[in-house]
């Protein structure tokens, strides 16, 4: 039995992390069979929608409140397999969805429901299912909370996945994420993996999102091109793969899949500082160098 | 590593030396002789549509090209691909005018596809 991997999507919110990461696991399992369990660590729960064909999985942390506490509640209310061609038995391999939600907006610590889910997960022996290849962490943000740190704190993901694009603070997030994996890197274990550029679309965007990740000492394993298609999959709650196989941006996140699966290149990132970052945005255009003395002056001055 | 979809292990870093590449592309078992013209169709984001036939043979474009049109599966050129050829041609190629002004292209949003002629 091959080892288990644990992968983890970061990135800035809004950035099409979830899409690009249900979109890049729906492709392992449909394409290459991997089986894999999605650990969905956003408040939003929106990590699994695309696998389930629905709106929002229900979460962790509000089956154990309707449950009255977690050890009241049982792997199989909240971890689903995916629908259609990600259902168990049917061809290519299969996938597993739970979410751990997070508290209402406003109130209390988000990152406990990550680790209220993990926990519970490894306890109901969520991973060591059968067959099992590769359990995915979705999260949100750029860790300046400690709870979304929560999965290379503890060394639970290994590989770790920036999705980013050419935007200055995608990139920013990306540089953030990576102080993050650089501090626990050698207490855990977690590596940084590879950025995946989420592309705007925006000039020399390729260029910028190749740079920062050499600057961070890791590779661009991917840049995926803005694509509606999209879009018209999620209208129906699916992914493209499922959506569209035969499609451009099909062969896209397939292409990403299999590098994923062959990826061997795993490292303590090198984080810049922010006048290093400020130097890459400025040296492909996203900034443009100030005069000193027009510095604070509005336009009509 | 992945470069032109060719895997190089971790421990050759992030900057593949361009040889390296290229000796994956002369190991690939692809007959670049086997082809005299390559077509490309690029369409804009705006849906401008162009035409562009490319046949510099002693060019790195035209053996990496030749590969993609022989082992891809589709006509679709995957973008990453497109923009590391784009990188790797500059550099290689640099003396050829009409190899840099399709490398320019290819660094565009474009979409491309592709086939042998």
């Amino acid at each position: 039995m091959a080892q288990l991997r644990q992968i983890a999507f970061y990135g800035k919110g809004g950035i099409g992390k979830s899409t690009t990461s249900q979109n890049t696991l729906a492709a392992m399992a449909h394409y290459f069979d991997k089986n894999i369990l999605i650990v969905g660590c956003d408040p939003k729960a929106d990590s699994t929608r695309l696998i389930l064909h629905e709106k929002a999985q229900s979460t962790i942390l509000q089956l154990a409140a309707e449950m009255g506490t977690v050890e009241d509640l049982e792997l199989e209310d909240a971890m689903k397999p995916g629908a259609g061609i990600f259902a168990p038995g049917t061809p290519g391999g299969w996938i597993n969805c739970t979410e751990s939600g997070g508290p209402e907006p406003g109130v209390g610590c988000a990152g406990r429901g990550v680790i209220t889910a993990i926990n519970f997960l490894e306890e109901e022996g969520a991973y060591e299912e059968e067959g099992l290849d590769f359990v995915s962490y979705d999260v949100l943000g750029d860790v300046v909370c400690g709870g979304f740190a929560m999965p290379i704190r503890e060394g639970k993901a290994q590989e770790i996945y920036i999705v980013m694009s050419g935007e200055m603070m995608a990139m920013y997030a990306a540089n953030n994420i990576s102080k993050g994996i650089l501090k626990y890197a050698n207490t855990g274990g977690v590596r940084l993996a590879g950025l995946v550029c989420n592309a705007r679309m925006t000039d020399r965007e390729y260029d910028l999102a190749i740079n920062l990740a050499h600057d961070l000492g890791t590779q661009m394993i991917h840049f995926v091109p803005r694509n509606n298609i999209v879009q018209h999959a999620e209208l129906r709650r699916m992914t493209v793969v499922e959506y569209s196989p035969k499609s451009d941006q099909a062969l896209e996140y397939k292409e990403l899949a299999r590098k994923i699966i062959a990826n061997d290149m795993k490292i303590i990132p090198t984080p810049l500082e922010m006048d290093d970052l400020e130097d890459l945005l400025m040296k492909f255009g996203l900034e443009e160098e100030a005069d000193e003395e027009n510095i604070g002056k509005s336009a009509e001055a | 590593m992945f470069i032109l979809g060719f895997h190089f292990p971790a421990d050759m870093g992030v900057k593949v030396p361009d040889e390296k590449v290229i000796e994956k592309l002369d190991k690939s078992g692809v007959d670049f002789n086997s082809v005299k013209e390559v077509k490309l169709f690029m369409e804009s984001r705006e849906g401008q549509k162009q035409e562009i036939s490319y046949t510099n043979k002693n060019t790195f474009m035209f053996k990496a090209l030749v590969h993609y049109v022989k082992t891809a599966e589709t006509d679709y050129v995957i973008y990453t691909n497109r923009y590391q050829i784009a990188e790797l041609s500059k550099r290689l190629d640099a003396n050829d005018d009409e190899t840099m002004a399709l490398c320019k292209k290819f660094d565009s949003m474009a979409m491309f596809r592709i086939k042998a002629a």
